[in-house]
């Protein structure tokens, strides 16, 4: 495993035992990840994809089944590497998960008693921006003031890596700009990793450089947006009468539908060998159009179904 | 700041049962010198009383012993109230766990921060026994402080050894309740099943007249004979780890 990477899993596996399910429920079946250092890394997938599983695995939550996990090349396994991999890592769960009994200000104090990084200026710079009461107690937070709570004790910890399961959840569109706002600010002050696990496309198109889409608990489509925007096409095929069946030899055709004189090809590569193909087949016109993130994402996933 | 968190989250049932037992206390004290003049008058035939069955033998019991200051108050406080009320507060103290999955407890956010899941549950595990045993030597203690006031004297090393023989076995009632809760995550049934098991035992250990638990509880060989019951005390305390070290194995394995 490479110190280039924050984050690298091999093969993870977990299986879930469920009283009422035989065998259990496989949440990751053999799931590959690599996250580069520096990045902002979009995690992408359904509901129960087994992103949340993903980072309960990374942060010693749960226990793989099989597999290998490693964080700033610590082993997840064992429980030393879990604590010293926690210590330098800031995450905000989906629930926004915190003590309810708890002020403002005591769970702030409660949280910065556990690291010597904690960061007094980002605490201050973040309280205030974000008008959060001290006073207050947490149960009586509304769920915006609550996710920029969760936000500032990660933030405020002076961690390396920011893990965010689904942070925008149940915000509004004025306050999820804020929150990716603040993220996007923060990221370039500070030299930081961000694994953002989220189903918003838009919103981690806003901000992340790389992207992983976990599909039934592997790994479907990764790699930089960027590569991944120029990659992808949609091949648009006009036919003078009914398009004949489609048998593309070419590598890099990843799905093919045929509607009438119209045959629609999503590919990955082989733009133009997929070109010559067609012409080959007669069609009368080709379309060449770019593809966007929530395509890919919406192709990859109903494809693996 | 481990500490905190569990002190925070056990404060009220810590606080209002010591509240309620340093007022019973006052109660007790209050009521004394009546039931010392109203046993003056009492007269009892043993023979009749220990041919009508165990509950004659008890009352035979309560009345020989109350008939001195000290037997009052082992029989009233040790024997009985603090004993029951003790063991409930342990068992309340020792339901729903730190790392149980409640609304608003915040579990993801503690198994975020850099500890171990041992180191959590230890916390919580010295906080529970060091309230359990403050809720019996607290008030225990103040039945020394106060006595004088009645007129009467109880000496602090008899209300240090009978509260040491509470609190280790009702540490064992803390530990099996500690244990159920970090496979069961409300905190009632911890609470429901640990409390039945006491009363359970008691039942059984009341109607066969057992040497059992709830006596080395109350520390009667010690208050009878001077002797205090170390292999009862030995086995409470091996079991109370036992269940602990259990309750840090089951939480070691789990996923959240």
């Amino acid at each position: 495993m490479s110190d280039a990477y924050v984050i690298e899993t091999s093969d993870l596996r977990k299986t879930y035992d469920g009283p009422s399910v035989a065998g259990g429920i496989d949440a990751l079946r053999g799931l590959s990840l690599q996250v580069p250092r520096g990045s902002i890394f979009g995690f992408l997938g359904k509901n129960g994809a087994g992103k949340t599983t993903t980072i309960k695995v990374l942060l010693g939550m749960a226990h793989a089944t099989g597999g290998e996990a490693r964080v700033f090349g610590l082993p997840v396994r064992e429980r030393d590497s879990s604590v010293a991999i926690r210590r330098r890592t800031g995450f905000v769960s989906e629930d926004k998960d915190l003590y309810d009994l708890m002020t403002v200000e005591q769970i702030i104090r409660f949280t910065a008693s556990f690291y010597s990084s904690w960061r007094n200026d980002l605490e201050y710079r973040y309280l205030r921006s974000f008008e959060l009461p001290p006073d207050r107690k947490v149960k009586d937070l509304s769920r915006g003031m609550r996710t920029k709570l969760a936000l500032l004790l990660a933030l405020s910890r002076g961690a390396e890596l920011l893990i965010l399961d689904e942070p925008t959840s149940g915000l509004d569109p004025a306050m999820t700009e804020e929150v990716l706002q603040t993220l996007v600010t923060h990221v370039a002050s500070q030299e930081m990793t961000v694994f953002l696990s989220s189903h918003h496309l838009t919103h981690v198109e806003q901000i992340a450089d790389r992207v992983a889409i976990i599909d039934r608990g592997h790994i479907a489509v990764s790699g930089a947006l960027e590569d991944l925007r120029e990659t992808y096409r949609r091949l648009q095929l006009v036919f003078d009468g009914d398009a004949p069946e489609p048998a593309f030899r070419t590598a890099g055709a990843l799905r093919v539908e045929r509607r009438g004189r119209v045959i629609t090809v999503l590919c990955n590569r082989g733009v133009d060998q997929i070109s010559a193909e067609a012409r080959a087949l007669g069609a009368a016109s080709i379309e060449v159009m770019p593809v966007s993130l929530k395509e890919i994402f919406l192709e990859t996933v109903n494809g693996e179904n | 700041m481990l500490w905190y968190k569990s002190w925070l989250d056990t404060r009220w049932r810590f606080l209002i049962p010591l509240a309620v037992l340093v007022i019973n206390i006052w109660g007790l004290l209050i009521e004394y010198p009546h039931i010392a003049n109203l046993l003056r008058t009492v007269h009892i035939q043993p023979d009749a009383l220990s041919e009508s069955g165990v509950l004659g033998r008890q009352i035979l019991e309560s009345v020989a012993a109350e008939r001195t200051y000290s037997g009052y108050i082992w029989y009233q406080w040790f024997r009985q109230n603090l004993s029951q009320l003790g063991t409930l507060c342990a068992v309340l103290l020792g339901s729903g766990s730190l790392l149980a999955g409640s609304s608003g407890a915040g579990t993801m956010f503690t198994l975020s921060l850099p500890a171990s899941r041992n180191q959590w549950l230890i916390a919580r595990a010295a906080v529970g026994l060091a309230q359990s045993l403050a809720l019996v030597a607290v008030p225990s203690l103040e039945i020394s402080l106060l006595s004088p006031k009645i007129g009467q004297h109880y000496a602090v090393s008899d209300a240090l050894v009978h509260s040491m023989c509470l609190f280790i076995v009702a540490a064992m009632f803390f530990s099996l309740a500690f244990l159920l809760s970090t496979e069961l995550n409300d905190i009632w049934r911890p609470l429901l099943i640990a409390g039945g098991a006491a009363v359970v035992l008691s039942i059984i250990e009341s109607r066969y007249e057992l040497n059992g638990i709830f006596r080395v509880m109350s520390g009667s060989t010690y208050f009878f004979a001077g002797s205090i019951p170390w292999i009862g005390l030995l086995i409470s305390a091996v079991l109370s780890l036992a269940m602990l070290y259990g309750a840090c194995v089951n939480v070691a394995r789990k996923d959240f």
